[in-house]
């Protein structure tokens, strides 16, 4: 994969890389490219587009689930007000 | 000479504990960004998982709405970039939505009328903007809460119409208990879609009107919309497809964005969660979270109590109500008298104390107790409605108030013999007055001795004592 593709698709996903980390992901892309190439050959037939159902509804009970501190996750927005994730305005 | 088209587009958030696709707890009101995981916030490489409960929630309304239910419930990522959704698409429901083809019936101006549902179908909710200056502010506690939408067709005329399948559809959900239709805090929202044209010509060019927060005003604005449409008509100026937003200080609807075409959202399956099937145990266990809706309720309370349609009406309208009313007359109430008592005086003193019944310190069985007593003539009606008042402020039985006070009906003949013999005593004048033929000083002298029971003595064999002795 070209590294200037690399570069412009982190700059979207807002990573901030380091240039011989662009090289290991650079392969670690490659990778996953051939991988869909891969998929891409495989004979899809009549089958439905989405998901197969395989057997019974997978469905989960509704009781809360909390294995990752909310903190955590907003350590990660670029600015906050109190609770609140600060973005520039849009309408 | 022009025909109305009045559509609406209802959404409701289901009560359920957690969020639809995953287990951050859905509750209105907490601290911003407290109920977030990393599935709600999008974070890369998470697993949508389908909540049982919304699920089921979801094919109770649909049957409620005698919708066709599908056999294969699909899932679509409906693709938008906008930051209240931060995936960038919200999971709902396009191919094959929940239900279809449904109908709820209203009666409007004395006549039945059918207003048919489009499809239902359940998606996520997005998170909250406050847009403050030159930043918007982000709370994702709502994003990912089970919201059904509810797409009805174009079936109505009026505002007044619209208004009223919105409370009949709010009271339903209640009844279900599937969503507090609390149109304030948006638990149920609705936009409305409103055409006109010439009689005859089918529908017209369509506005959508949003920011409808209470019924009242999905009505003020349909029937603003269909004036100002009319106007235009009548002007020779084009209505034009768009969107508008209902400005509930000026009590007008204003353009938003013009809708040159249907949005392409690039609906496509949803890669990360098969379709539902419901299976026939699941079915049944919808069927078993049916219960008798109110419009039903309302012909039966007629039909079977003999109540009439206002006293029906009241007692239909919540469902807290509809049940408890029951209970009472379980006790063996006479229908209408503990309809009246709770329309009424019941009423009066839970709005006084702006309350509600359920939890309040009057139980069915209180208020059986105490139409008991009032038909076994043990008290009066007028000491009823202390006791009544009592009940509330001490949290008591009926039965134990009137012993505690001393309340109790004074029924013994000889008893009130005396005290019809002392009063005409005290009172020569209007007694003579009696005893010469003018009925006008009984009252006066009834009055008297209520005086000095304190209102317990059994009016009417005090009556038939007084005639007795002044005869």
């Amino acid at each position: 994969m070209d590294v200037s593709e690399l570069k412009i698709t982190a700059e979207l996903a807002n990573l901030n890389l380091m240039e011989e980390e662009f090289v290991s992901l650079g392969r670690e892309v490659e990778k996953i490219l051939d991988y869909f190439s891969k998929m891409m050959e495989a004979d899809e037939g009549s089958l439905p587009a989405g998901t197969e159902r395989c057997g019974a509804n997978r469905i989960r009970p509704d009781e809360q689930i909390r294995d990752i501190n909310p903190d955590v996750l907003l350590e990660n927005a670029p600015e906050l007000e109190d609770r609140f994730i600060v973005i520039p305005n849009v309408l | 000479m022009y025909q109305s088209f009045i559509g609406l587009e209802i959404h409701i958030q289901l009560l359920t504990e957690t969020k639809v696709f995953c287990g951050c707890i859905n509750r209105f009101g907490d601290e911003p960004n407290t109920n977030v995981c990393p599935v709600c916030m999008g974070y890369p490489g998470v697993l949508p998982a389908l909540n049982g409960e919304a699920i089921h929630l979801s094919y109770i309304v649909a049957r409620a709405l005698n919708c066709t239910l599908s056999p294969q419930a699909v899932f679509e990522r409906k693709n938008y970039f906008y930051p209240d959704m931060p995936k960038n698409y919200q999971i709902s429901q396009f191919s094959s939505p929940l239900g279809r083809n449904g109908w709820i019936d209203l009666e409007y101006q004395g006549k039945k009328k059918r207003i048919r549902i489009h499809e239902i179908h359940l998606e996520e909710d997005a998170g909250k903007m406050i847009h403050a200056g030159d930043m918007s502010l982000l709370d994702y506690n709502r994003a990912g809460t089970p919201l059904l939408e509810i797409v009805t067709e174009p079936d109505m005329e009026a505002g007044e119409e619209a208004e009223l399948l919105l409370q009949n559809f709010r009271r339903t959900i209640r009844y279900l208990g599937v969503c507090d239709g609390n149109m304030e805090e948006g638990s149920m929202r609705c936009d409305a879609n409103v055409s006109i044209n010439l009689e005859g010509k089918g529908l017209g060019r369509k506005v959508e009107i949003k920011n409808l927060n209470s019924s009242r005003f999905v009505r003020m604005a349909l029937n603003y919309e269909i004036e100002r449409q009319t106007e235009n008509l009548d002007k020779g100026v084009k209505v034009i497809q768009e969107t508008r937003l209902w400005n509930e200080n000026r009590d007008v609807t204003e353009a938003m964005r013009t809708k040159e075409s249907a949005h392409d959202y690039r609906y496509f399956p949803e890669p990360d969660l098969p379709p539902f099937i419901p299976g026939a145990e699941f079915l049944a266990r919808v069927d078993k979270g049916l219960v008798e809706l109110p419009e039903a309720r309302r012909a039966r309370f007629i039909a079977d109590y003999g109540l009439n349609e206002t006293a029906a009406d009241f007692l239909i309208n919540e469902k807290a109500t509809a049940d408890f009313y029951e209970e009472v007359l379980k006790s063996g109430a006479a229908p209408d008298t503990a309809a009246s008592w709770l329309q009424f005086d019941v009423r009066k003193i839970l709005n006084r104390g702006n309350q509600e019944l359920a939890g309040s310190p009057l139980t069915a069985q209180r208020l059986a107790q105490l139409l008991s007593l009032l038909a076994e003539n043990r008290i009066h009606g007028k000491i009823a409605k202390q006791v009544l008042e009592a009940v509330f402020a001490e949290d008591k039985d009926p039965a134990r108030i009137i012993k505690e006070k001393g309340w109790e009906q004074m029924n013994s003949p000889a008893e009130l013999a005396a005290l019809v013999d002392k009063v005409l005593a005290a009172n020569t004048k209007a007694a003579d007055a009696v005893r010469a033929g003018d009925e006008k000083p009984l009252g006066f002298l009834m009055g008297q001795i209520m005086k000095e029971t304190g209102g317990r003595a059994e009016p009417r064999l005090v009556q038939k004592l007084l005639k007795e002795k002044t005869g």
